[in-house]
This record gives structure tokens, sequence and C-alpha cells, in this order.
């Protein structure tokens, strides 16, 4: 498992290396100019950046307000009745339903709650595998439909969210069969 | 969808916001126009300065009763008396930790350094203290008046998270610059289509709708790979590359199709072998024995990420507003090239 790890690692050290060094001289020797060719593409970069701003502004001004308002404890409360009886305990709750909606928000949620349960407890080992194991659903859809300004999302929130409980419910079951 | 989600998190917030402000309008939380009785200790003695230093003395069960509550406040709290042309004024010095609701006060009645600090009422008039002891006074504050704390916080957030929203976006010109630029050299050396040719058997079951050898194929690979090792910020602008290349596939402006909704379900579900930079920072080594845990929670994720994309676009909901609907797979739809190609 270690030495499996030690690999991924030195390998993911070596993908973005590769792929900005590799592809320029690739494309050298097929004789693409490639500095004219990089500043041609790169161009887009800012274009692209403009155009998730609206997309994001909507979705994370949304987020922050339904935060500030407190609507989470009083979701969590509601939800608390129904998890109980399925082994999903309070108090991971919390991070289950942050995690899609904010990034910076979840991260917060862990070091709080190792801060409060320490980091060996199963709490913090379960809201861990939450936080790596999905993304920020809300912000990932803002960014890549934002930048085709696609505006009618039809089915992929359904299933992105989906994918999250799903992955919220195996956290929870993989670390109580692995450290329970 | 969203339209829903959207309206739901605007509604609950306000809903909650009202509630939550009501209910301490009718509990008086903060306990408006009525002053709190504190004792305070004068450790230098009693000059007539405009800034005497004091050491706040607050009963931990004069104030339970006070607020109702069963916070405790400190044993004391450092703070200065200031004599003003209004009166004397009690501050709290900078970083003290307060109770509720005191520290929710401390955002009403705060000097310009965030301090909490309110109005004396009585005027002091200290004991000289006993031995060593320092002078002491009784007195009560009164803080200003707290009113629809949540509705205030809720109308911040907004404004603070549109900030951020812009932040985000901008921030992300240099990597996306980046990276955009590598790409079209490897779009024009022909990189790009031999990862297509390498993927081809794995990703067009899932993204039937795409020609065999078009690029969105090995774009995807791309952000799928960059995904996989932990690395976000590559992984983003391929993802956004990928979505270009999928749109000019799209009949409609702005409609989803059903490759680009599975390109999203499978990066929410972001498939990682690495642990993002983060974890590891709030963890620590601690991380080593989550790997495992992660990386089946993940992939069992990104199974059911896929079999939900496809099963929800294939309810009679998702069909019709399929841009691509009567068209066969892979197919484009007649004139619907040039809108998409108008695309940046």
């Amino acid at each position: 498992m270690e030495a499996a790890r030690e690999l991924i690692g030195l390998f993911s050290a070596f993908v973005i290396p590769v792929i900005l060094i590799g592809f320029p001289l690739y494309g050298l020797y097929k004789r693409v100019p490639v500095y004219e060719t990089f500043v041609e593409g790169a161009k887009e970069g800012f274009g692209v950046a403009v155009r998730i701003i609206p997309y994001l502004v909507a979705i994370l001004f949304a987020i922050g307000m339904f935060r500030a308002s407190g609507a989470m404890e009083a979701l969590i409360t509601l939800l608390n009745p129904v998890l109980g009886p399925i082994g999903f305990p309070a108090e991971v709750l919390p991070m289950a339903i942050i995690r899609p909606l904010t990034g910076s928000g979840s991260a917060g949620l862990v070091a709080d709650m190792v801060a409060r349960y320490g980091e060996d407890s199963l709490f913090v080992k379960m809201a861990a595998v939450m936080f790596g194991s999905t993304e920020t659903t809300f912000y990932v859809v803002a960014v890549y439909f934002g930048a085709v300004n696609i505006k009618r999302t039809r089915h992929a929130i359904p299933a992105g969210l989906t994918a999250d409980i799903a992955a919220m419910l195996f956290a929870v079951w993989v670390v109580r069969l692995l450290f329970g | 969808m969203l339209n829903y989600i959207w309206a739901a998190l605007l509604i609950s917030a306000f809903v909650f916001a009202g509630v939550s402000d009501i209910r301490d309008v009718s509990r008086d939380t903060y306990r408006n126009g009525q002053p709190l009785p504190v004792e305070l200790a004068f450790p230098e003695g009693i000059a007539d300065s405009a800034r005497t230093p004091v050491r706040i003395r607050i009963d931990a069960g004069v104030y339970q009763d006070f607020y109702g509550t069963e916070e405790r406040p400190a044993a004391g709290y450092d703070g200065v008396l200031l004599r003003t042309d209004e009166g004397m004024v009690l501050r709290f010095d900078a970083g003290a930790a307060l109770p509720e609701p005191l520290e929710t006060i401390r955002g009403v009645s705060r000097s310009n350094d965030d301090e909490l600090q309110g109005a004396l009422e009585e005027p002091v008039s200290p004991a000289p203290g006993v031995g060593d002891d320092p002078p002491t006074a009784e007195a009560a504050v009164l803080f200003e008046p707290v009113r629809f704390v949540k509705m205030t916080a809720i109308g911040a957030a907004a404004l603070d998270f549109a900030e951020t929203a812009a932040g985000i976006a901008i921030g992300l010109i240099g990597v996306l610059a980046l990276f955009l630029g590598v790409m079209k050299i490897a779009e024009e050396a022909g990189i790009i289509f031999a990862i297509v040719r390498l993927v081809r058997p794995v990703l067009r079951p899932l993204f039937p709708e795409v020609p065999e050898d078009h690029p969105a194929l090995g774009m995807i690979a791309l952000n799928l790979t960059a995904n996989i090792f932990g690395l976000g910020n590559a992984a983003t602008p391929f993802g956004i590359k990928a979505m270009e290349e999928l749109q000019r596939l799209n009949p409609s402006e702005d409609t989803a199709t059903n490759p680009m909704v599975m390109l999203l379900a499978m990066n929410t579900a972001s498939v990682q072998l690495v642990p993002p930079v983060l974890l590891l920072a709030l963890l620590g080594l601690q991380i080593n024995r989550l790997i495992f845990a992660i990386i089946i929670t993940t992939g069992l994720s990104l199974l059911v990420a896929i079999v939900a994309a496809k099963l929800y676009g294939k309810l009679p909901g998702s069909r019709a507003s399929d841009p691509n609907q009567g068209q066969r797979p892979g197919g484009r739809a007649p004139g619907g090239g040039a809108s998409g190609h108008g695309e940046g």
C-alpha cells in the first residue's frame, strides 16, 4: 500500500511538467510554431475566466446567503431522524451537506472537526474521506457550464447530487468497515 | 432543476433569517436597552486621563440570568475606560474571547477596530482596594441595540460571496491561459488525436454521442487524468476545453447535451488516487491510512455518477429537452454546427 502510494505520488509529480514541457517539445518536432501557437491558445484564458463570472456569482452568492441564514442547522435537525436509523452519524452530517456547496467551507469544517473530535476519531476519518472523494458539485457546474454559456443544465445536477449522496454513504460505510 | 435549487437556496435563506430574527425579538435575546452589570477593577489606579486601563469582571450567575443563557463569561477581560464628550465608554480589548450573545453584540456595538464597546450607565465611583488590591467599582454597561442580525448577515454574505466569486474567476486567468496555450500546441501537433485513439475504447461507450475521432474525447481523457492525480488546477482548464469541444457538437446554444452531463457527473464524483493537497495540510500523515478508503469511495461514487447520468438521461423529461433528440448517435443537427462553432 505504502509503495503504491509512493509510486502514485511520484507519477503525479511528473504529470504537469511532462505536459508543459513534453507537449511543446513534441510540437517542435512536428514543426509547429510553438510560441505563436501557445500565445494563440493562451489568449482564450481571459475570455473563459470572464465568461464564468456571472455563473459563479449566481451560485456562490445564493450559497453564501443560505449558509449565513442558519438554514443549514435547520436542515441538519430535519435530516437527523431520517439518517440515524441507517447508521449515518449526526456529527458528519454538516460535512455531507456543505461538501457539494463550498470547497473552502468544507475544508474549514474538517479542520474544525479535527479540533473537536481529535485526528484519530472515526468522525474525522469519515469527513476526510467525504472531502477527498467528492468535488464541490455546484462550483463544477458553474465553471464548466459557465465556460460554454450553458444555462439549461438538464439532468446534470440530479446526476451529480446522486453521486454525492452515494459518496457520503459509501464514506461512512467504508470507514466503519476499515477502522470501526 | 438549477432554477429550483437556486430559488430554494434564496427562499430558505430569507425564511430562516426572518424566523431567527423574529425569535430574537420575541425572546429579547440581546436585552436591548438594558444595561449589563459588571465589576471594574483599576490595576493602575484611577487617573483623570481620557484612557484608563480596567479589568472587567462579569459574574457568571448574573450573566446567565441576564441573558437567559448557559454560556459562561471568562474570569475577567482586559479593557479600557474612555472619557468622551458623550460620556463614559467601556471598551473590551480586541480579540477577547466573548461568550454568546456578547460575541454577536460585538458585531454591532463596536469601535473602529472591531472591539466590543458600550456606554457606562452609572458614573463610576470606585471604592479603594483592600490591601494591595486595586480599587474597584460597580457599573452597568449599555450596548447598542442589536436587531435583525441574520438579515444583516445574509445581506453581507451575498455581497461577500459575489466578490469571492469574481475573485476566483479572475484568479483562474493565469492557469487557464497556461494550459489553454499548451493545449493549442497539443492540438496542432496531433497529440490530442493520438490520445483520442488511445482512450477511444474506454470512453466511447460513456460518450456514444461524440463522433469516433473527435478531439473532445482527448480533452476528456486529459481532464480525467488530471483529476486522478489530484491536479485540480490542471483539471479545470482541460475540463473547460472538453466542454468547448462538446459545445461544438451541440446544436443548441444554452442547453446541455448528454455527453456534457456525463462529463460533469464524472467530474463531480472526482476520481482521485492522490488526496487533495488541502486534506494533506489538514490531516498530515494520517492521510496515508485514509487513502485506500478514499479510493474505494471515489471509485464507487464514480460508478454511481455514470449510471445516474445514463439513467436520468433516459427519463422522458431529459429526452424532451435533449438538444440532439431525433438525431442518430454521433450525428450533428443540421445547421446546428454553425452556432456551436460561434462559441468562443
